[in-house]
């Protein structure tokens, strides 16, 4: 079985129905709204669960709703488009004519996906010049290829070599597999324009769809597309060509404007169409851009026989082709390897992000490709304390047990004895300059059906506050200081409210006690605390459906509440006007999150 | 491992703050630049050795020796047990040559990767038994995760994560997640006085 | 790779070798075994790298390239390669132009590797695999024991296969040659320790 680090997720509040009603108002401090929800326990195993827990570095801050943002919730925008190959910026304005793909000479692999590299190929390498290596400067002329310097494919096994070693994308877009030319978009486009210009060129057949080998997709969109849009503006031409269905109303004019107008937002709207009734008919041949099926398979057929499967391209490879502009359909084509062509790589992006509430930016990266400052970059990290989960070992470690039976997995990852105590530290780390008051609620019973139980020993404490590093970087060495700094940190924790963090001496470390409503080791802006599990046993009774998938890892459902007094923000937009402004303001968030120890043993 | 206290000292400390474990392999330590602090753990190795044999423009007038390095890591770097850095190869004008495998600043290598990129950048994460094929270019802030075969030439650009045999991107570091990169805290955990890992 | 580390002085009995003149090898390599090692001309064997010939007799063909840390002849790992063991003649046998990269590991066991083939980073070849000519197999590729690879054989991505259709065999034999010629400049060569 895997081994499983602890790892703690947090749940954003975004899919909490209860608050995203309510926090777009800006009345409302963040958090205070979560108090309804105290009866009621975060299921991590819901299955809605599964889309609302992130580990803490995936989570943003929204300073003016004081509320945590997730990947899901917050609003994307486009800063920058790169090729993730060349490095080269892409002008949006190229993306709409160029399309999302490098246009450059970077490719990859249609085999592997590694990055193919433009290779002279030496059609007839001279054995002799082996014998005479002194023969320093190979003649670097070409033809050449694209070559995978990892699986050894080469565009010269699918028939395509190029002239030039540079704007190989240009190349390829006149190569078809196998060497022979094909046109350009750009050429494609005029032949189109040109009237007396067939779009077919009649080489095999007179026309009929059944010869119309040459009926590029983007040709026959343009034909559909004219011959449809005739058809909208003379609704009532003689010859209709499926009037079997022109009952169902497929074919009327009125159902294609609708269909139509929702892919192109209205455009296409006719007014007078839809007072109109009369039956269209469907395209005839392939001047109107009806393309019919190759139903004729015998090709693939013997080649299949002749190469084996081993010429076949996989699912995966076939997924990642571009699409083939410029081609024919690939309707029940594209089965061999053979018919593989160098994928130009995707474009990757820069994006800035946005609170889904205030519209705030809350994160926004330098436009330039190669820079990775951030402008502007909120992150959930310094804003909520972080929690490391740590299995604790009362027997072993330091030697001085005081015969405490109960203990965590020694090794972390090892699996937890069922229905045998076990205690990990929670280290809560305080990330900002205010000393913070922790509450933590969990249930004494896990959710689900493998209900373990749960004591969190100590779950009210506060956290010094994250004072300048450089105080504790200048003092090191100096242990004196440290331990004053630890102990002062006590004296305050005794003196917070609710007996929560009652003065734990740092000797209790080392007597090895657990106590409740004690905490066991502090630091600077740190406190550990003791959690005690005793794990659920997996044993089903009969009849029980089996163990479901990570259904054996222990989670736990945990209720932080975060409270702390900052600066009074008068300028902030979303701050409580109601509290002493001139004073210092309380501030509140609060949240779930899953504490996931490791597996039970089965 | 790092509590048991070795009697001599496992590694020698340089005065820019170097920690070398002297079972480390460095072939050619003249031509190999440590920017400090930087952790060589024992079995790792580096092929200062494997000179660039051509130089790509001939020596402007200066006339100063040809620069020789062959590996130049940055400050902070950690090089796990069982590494291996060394320099790409290939032909450049029908003649073999070395080029120099340059690393920058907070970058981990993993126990046993294999390690012949062009360049690696600031603020890496390459984790244990990965093979980084010659010549490829790794940006700032990228993780590889453990196992992956990065193939030759490959460029990773800044925030990717990889995986895979060919390495492929299976997602994006996130904003939060830029700090995990920093490895000042782990270069204090090993040496001849280690210390235990801050909270 | 943690394993125990070899005290510096190699340990037990020093294998009978029989080194061509125009061979490099490092003298950090690792030389150990009761069998004869034998490594045609031009071949190159970089610093720590392992040759052991406890099992049988090693035969490295001419212009081989052995990385630093590669094992040639190393125990079988599965017991199906452990059943090859016994009473071979020839552990490991390279033909020419052999390329085996850093960290790859031949097994010991009438193992042949065929002309021209890469043995990438990190790959291991089970004992008794037979490994056709020009192949090239990727870093941390596993080639069962006994396996045989028909020549020109990719094994890419945990084991798929393809052919090599480059036809580029010629080329990368010329490139060994140039990349031989520099390594000999660079690596201080010192057969005498071993003979």
């Amino acid at each position: 079985m895997a081994a499983l680090t602890p790892y703690t997720y947090i749940q954003c509040p975004c899919s909490d129905f209860s608050t995203l009603g309510r926090s777009s108002d800006p009345n409302l401090p963040a958090g205070t709204e979560a108090d309804d929800d105290d009866d009621r326990t975060f299921d991590p195993r819901a299955p809605r669960a599964n889309y609302t827990l992130y580990p803490l570095e995936y989570l943003l801050y929204c300073e003016d709703c004081h509320q945590i943002r997730c990947p899901r919730c917050i609003a994307e925008e486009i800063v920058t488009y790169y090729c993730p190959n060349c490095l080269f910026e892409v002008p949006s304005s190229n993306l709409k004519s160029e399309g999302n793909r490098c246009t450059r000479s970077c490719f990859q692999c249609p085999v592997c996906i590694g990055p193919l590299t433009v290779t002279s190929v030496e059609t007839k390498p001279d054995p002799s010049l082996l014998a005479a290596p002194d023969n320093a400067a190979t003649p670097h002329a070409g033809p050449y290829a694209l070559i995978c310097s990892y699986c050894a494919w080469s565009s010269a096994e699918v028939g395509i070599q190029f002239e030039k070693p540079n704007g190989i994308h240009a190349q390829l877009a006149k190569l078809r597999n196998g060497g022979s030319t094909r046109l350009t978009a750009k050429e494609r486009k005029e032949r189109r324009k040109d009237p007396s210009f067939r779009p077919q060129p009649a080489t095999e057949g007179q026309g009929t769809p059944n010869e119309a080998e040459d009926l590029d997709l983007e040709t026959q969109f343009a034909n559909l597309k004219a011959f449809h849009q005739g058809q909208l503006a003379n609704p009532n031409s003689a010859d209709t060509g499926l009037s079997a269905l022109g009952d169902l109303g497929f074919s009327s004019p009125t159902s294609l404007s609708r269909i139509m107008s929702i892919y192109t937002g209205g455009s296409l709207q006719d007014k007078k169409a839809k007072s109109r009734v009369g039956a269209m008919r469907e395209a005839l041949d392939a001047n109107e851009g009806l393309q019919l099926a190759k139903l004729d398979e015998s090709a693939a057929i013997e080649a299949l026989r002749s190469e084996g499967h081993g010429s076949t391209a996989s699912a995966a490879q076939l997924a990642d082709q571009p699409p083939n502009l410029g081609e024919e359909h690939l309707h029940g084509r594209g089965r061999f390897t053979s018919e593989l062509r160098p994928i130009p790589y995707l474009l990757r992006t820069k994006r800035s992000k946005r609170c889904p509430v205030c519209r705030h930016i809350i994160s926004k990266p330098e436009a330039k490709v190669q820079t990775t400052r951030f402008r502007i970059r909120l992150v959930a990290g310094s804003y909520i304390p972080s929690i490391a989960i740590r299995p604790l070992s009362l027997s072993g470690g330091t030697g001085t047990g005081t015969g405490t039976s109960a203990s965590g997995p020694a090794v972390p990852g090892a699996l937890l004895e069922p229905l045998r105590p076990a205690h990990y530290l929670l280290t809560f780390k305080n990330p900002i300059f205010e000393t913070i008051k922790v509450t933590l609620g969990a249930p004494a019973k896990t959710p689900g059906r493998l209900a373990s139980k749960v004591t969190v020993l100590c779950p009210e404490f506060e956290i010094d506050a994250n004072t300048d590093v450089w105080d504790e970087a200048l003092n090191q060495g100096g242990g004196s200081e440290r331990d004053k700094r630890r102990r002062r940190g006590e004296d305050g924790a005794a003196a917070a409210g609710g007996g929560g963090g009652a003065g734990s001496q740092s000797n209790i470390n080392h007597q090895n006690q657990l106590e409740v409503g004690k905490i066991w080791e502090r630091g600077r802006n740190w406190v550990s605390i003791v959690v005690e599990v005793v794990p659920a046993s997996l044993r089903l009774e009969e009849g029980d459906p089996p163990l479901a998938e990570d259904e054996d890892v222990l989670e736990i459902p945990m209720f932080v509440r975060v409270e702390w007094e900052g600066e009074a923000g008068g300028d902030e937009v979303g701050s409580v006007a109601t509290r002493d402004r001139e004073a210092r303001e309380k501030r509140e968030l609060a949240y779930w999150c899953v504490l996931g120890l490791g597996r039970i043993r089965p | 491992m790092s509590s048991r206290r070795p009697p001599r000292g496992e590694y020698i400390e340089t005065d820019t703050g170097n920690k070398v474990a002297r079972k480390a392999t460095l072939v050619g330590t003249q031509n190999i630049m440590l920017g400090g602090k930087t952790v060589i753990q024992p079995e790792a190795m580096i092929r200062g050795d494997l000179i660039r044999t051509i130089q790509a423009q001939p020596q402007s007038a200066s006339g100063a020796a040809p620069n020789n390095t062959a590996v130049s890591i940055g400050r902070y770097c950690f090089l796990s047990r069982g590494c291996c850095l060394r320099p790409p190869g290939r032909l450049y004008k029908g003649a073999f040559t070395f080029m120099p495998l340059r690393m920058g600043d907070h970058v981990f290598v993993g126990a046993g990767s294999v390690v012949q990129a062009a360049s690696v950048g600031s603020h890496v994460h390459i984790g244990a038994r990965v093979s980084i094929g010659e010549f490829a270019i790794i940006k700032e802030y990228v993780r590889i995760l453990d196992g992956t075969v990065v193939p030759p030439n490959m460029v990773i650009p800044s925030f990717s994560i990889v995986a895979g045999q060919p390495a492929r991107l299976i997602g994006e570091v996130p904003e939060g997640g830029h700090e995990a990169f920093e490895l000042r805290d782990l270069y204090k955990t090993v040496g001849n006085n280690p210390q235990p890992m801050p909270i | 790779m943690s394993s125990k580390r070899t005290p510096h002085p190699p340990s037990g009995p020093r294998p009978p070798v029989h080194l061509s003149s125009s061979l490099t090898i490092s003298d950090t390599a690792q030389l150990t075994g009761t069998h004869t090692i034998e490594i045609r001309s031009e071949s190159v064997i970089h610093p720590r790298a392992r040759l052991e010939s406890s099992v049988g007799r090693l035969a490295i063909g001419r212009r081989c390239v052995v990385h630093e840390r590669a094992t040639l002849g190393a125990a079988p790992v599965s017991s199906a390669g452990l059943g090859r063991v016994e009473g071979v003649e020839v552990a490991v046998t390279l033909a020419d132009y052999v390329t085996v990269e850093v960290g790859a590991v031949v097994e010991a066991g009438e193992t042949v590797v065929g002309e021209g083939t890469v043995v990438g980073v990190g790959a291991r070849v089970g004992a008794g695999a037979v490994v056709g000519k020009h192949c090239t197999l990727t870093p941390y590729t596993e080639i069962a024991a006994g396996e045989v690879v028909p020549d020109f054989t990719v094994v890419y991505s945990n084991g798929l296969r393809r052919t090599d259709k480059r036809g580029v065999a010629e080329l990368k034999n010329k490139g060994m040659v140039r990349q031989i010629d520099v390594l000999r400049r660079m690596i201080p060569s010192n057969p005498a320790k071993f003979a």
